[in-house]
């Protein structure tokens, strides 16, 4: 009705729905994760986590207020910029970190597409067949870097620079492995279309059990490429204070820790679509009758489960340290990508 | 949507070349690269606007920044020994080099039959076209350059490498 009044095209006024609620979505779900990884750490630790912040000084809900709370306190909190530090650059940073995050998720097909008086809508913020497929997410994934790196030398700090230039070394070594085992999936399925790698799940079964290695791979590397433990080398808060965030502070920060959210939904999706069917649901393979809003909600459960996953490994696993860093990078997880591949084009080729 | 991807990538070539501050101008460099992803998007080639964007400004440049802020050299520094007549050189290589393309642009068939009829809509180019291209028509550069990323591999390594 509101698209009524505007008098925009339906193709356009679709886009605004999907980008608006793509982006809205990713903002709004990034924040109560920041809850799940506080209370799931505790209850992982056995101990009780965050629980005292209280709503009008009564509703508590589990915690849940913290999140608020923590918000209007970056919001408010004074603005520090140390007196070295080069400020363009010290303030575009959270930026930088912050946008590469939220671009990844454009090509993911959240749910089926369907027709409605006879168009097509696709649930994706880009149509598929547009060529660029699932290197989009790759290419904005190693874009990702650039805000660690500006972040880590804007702020003229030697924590920071240290933080920084692990992360670069991180980001480039895992970039292979991750490249490499997509590769091998292309290869099978016949094309990077994220619809096409889905709609090839949904015939011949999950990636997950037919690439087991290749999602291994795929999946390590979204850790180390998320700066997640046991890959968060470029924070790592034992050795270096807070890495590349030492001296970021108020909604900066927030920014960052929201950009780092961000990203792990990012991950989440990009490792649902490639291994583990995207929207299809298991256990049924007719995949015209699905309504699609099942489809959408079998996407959102494996996505919420994979973040879980995230959670889960941070509070798990120890740190690394950097020299096992590299040795996991270029001596086991490149080669066994590389292996993957050879071993799946053989079999294509038998 | 052209002019725009046109200034940032010229913008910030020149802005790259102008600035002192090594890191600065590698970032600059960056966003060129976008902007020459942005151009080969409206060409209608998506492929290689995202293999620019995931060779050039997400692995070389990474490492490059990465070289840069290991040896700390943050500000450019002044020549050892300055040769005077290099810049003339250059000078007259770099007019050279920008007179021939615009000449060879201008004489390409391409151009003149896109200026005959009119192209509305090309469907972008794939990886699986790209490939297959790669494959037939162009085998022997693609095999060409594979050998000199090899000739070039085994050059860094025996250079580093002292005991084999």
């Amino acid at each position: 009705m509101i698209l009524g009044i505007l008098s925009l095209a339906p193709e356009l006024s679709w886009m605004l729905i999907k980008v608006l609620v793509c982006i809205g979505f990713l903002m709004l779900l990034a924040p109560p994760l920041t809850w799940v990884e506080r209370r799931g750490s505790a209850m992982i630790q056995d101990r009780i986590g965050p629980n005292r912040a209280a709503l009008f000084g009564k509703i508590k809900i589990l915690g849940l207020a913290h999140v608020l709370a923590d918000g209007l306190k970056f919001f408010f909190k004074e603005d520090l910029i140390p007196k070295d530090a080069n400020r363009a650059l010290f303030w575009i940073a959270p930026a930088l970190a912050f946008i590469p995050a939220l671009l990844g998720f454009a090509v993911i097909p959240v749910g089926r597409s369907f027709e409605l008086e006879g168009t097509t809508y696709h649930l994706s913020l880009i149509d598929p067949n547009n060529g660029m497929g699932l290197l989009y997410p790759l290419a904005i994934g190693g874009l990702a870097v650039y805000g660690v790196l500006v972040a880590a030398w804007s702020s003229n700090n030697k924590w920071s620079i240290l933080g920084g230039m692990r992360a670069s070394a991180q980001m480039v070594s895992y970039e292979l492995g991750l490249g490499l085992s997509v590769i091998a999936l292309f290869v099978t399925v016949g094309g990077y279309d994220p619809h096409q790698v889905i709609l090839d799940q949904v015939q011949h079964g999950w990636y997950l059990w037919r690439q087991p290695l290749g999602f291994l791979v795929f999946f390590v590397c979204q850790f180390a490429e998320t700066n997640r433990l046991p890959f968060d080398f470029a924070e790592g808060e034992s050795e270096i204070v807070a890495g590349f965030h030492t001296e970021f502070g108020s909604m900066k920060f927030g920014l960052m820790g929201l950009a780092e959210y961000v990203h792990i939904i990012v991950a989440s999706a990009l490792i649902v679509t490639l291994y583990l069917g995207g929207w299809s649901i298991p256990f049924s393979r007719d995949g015209d009758s699905w309504p699609v809003l099942a489809t959408v909600a079998s996407f959102l459960a494996k996505l919420l489960f994979l973040c879980w996953v995230f959670v889960w490994v941070r509070w798990t696993l120890p740190r690394f340290r950097y020299d096992q860093l590299m040795h996991i990078g270029w001596k086991i997880m490149f080669p066994l990508s590389l292996i993957n591949l050879v071993v799946n084009a053989w079999w294509l080729t038998r | 949507m052209f002019l725009a991807f046109a200034l940032l990538t010229i913008g910030s070539a020149l802005a790259m070349a102008f600035q002192k501050n090594v890191i600065v101008a590698g970032l600059f460099l960056v966003a060129t690269f976008i902007g020459v992803a942005g151009l080969f998007i409206l060409l209608s080639n998506p492929v290689s606007a995202a293999l620019q964007i995931i060779v050039y400004a997400g692995a070389i440049l990474v490492l490059l920044l990465f070289v840069i802020m290991m040896l700390n050299a943050h500000e450019e520094e002044p020549a050892q020994d300055d040769l005077y007549f290099q810049r003339y050189i250059a000078l007259g290589l770099g007019i050279v080099l920008i007179g021939g393309s615009i000449i060879l642009i201008r004489q390409s068939q391409l151009l003149q039959s896109l200026s005959e009829q009119q192209v509305h809509h090309i469907a972008p180019v794939s990886l699986n076209q790209m490939g297959a291209e790669m494959m037939t028509n162009h085998v022997i550069s693609f095999e060409i350059i594979g050998l000199l990323l090899l000739v070039s591999m085994i050059g860094a390594i025996s250079l580093v490498k002292k005991r084999l």
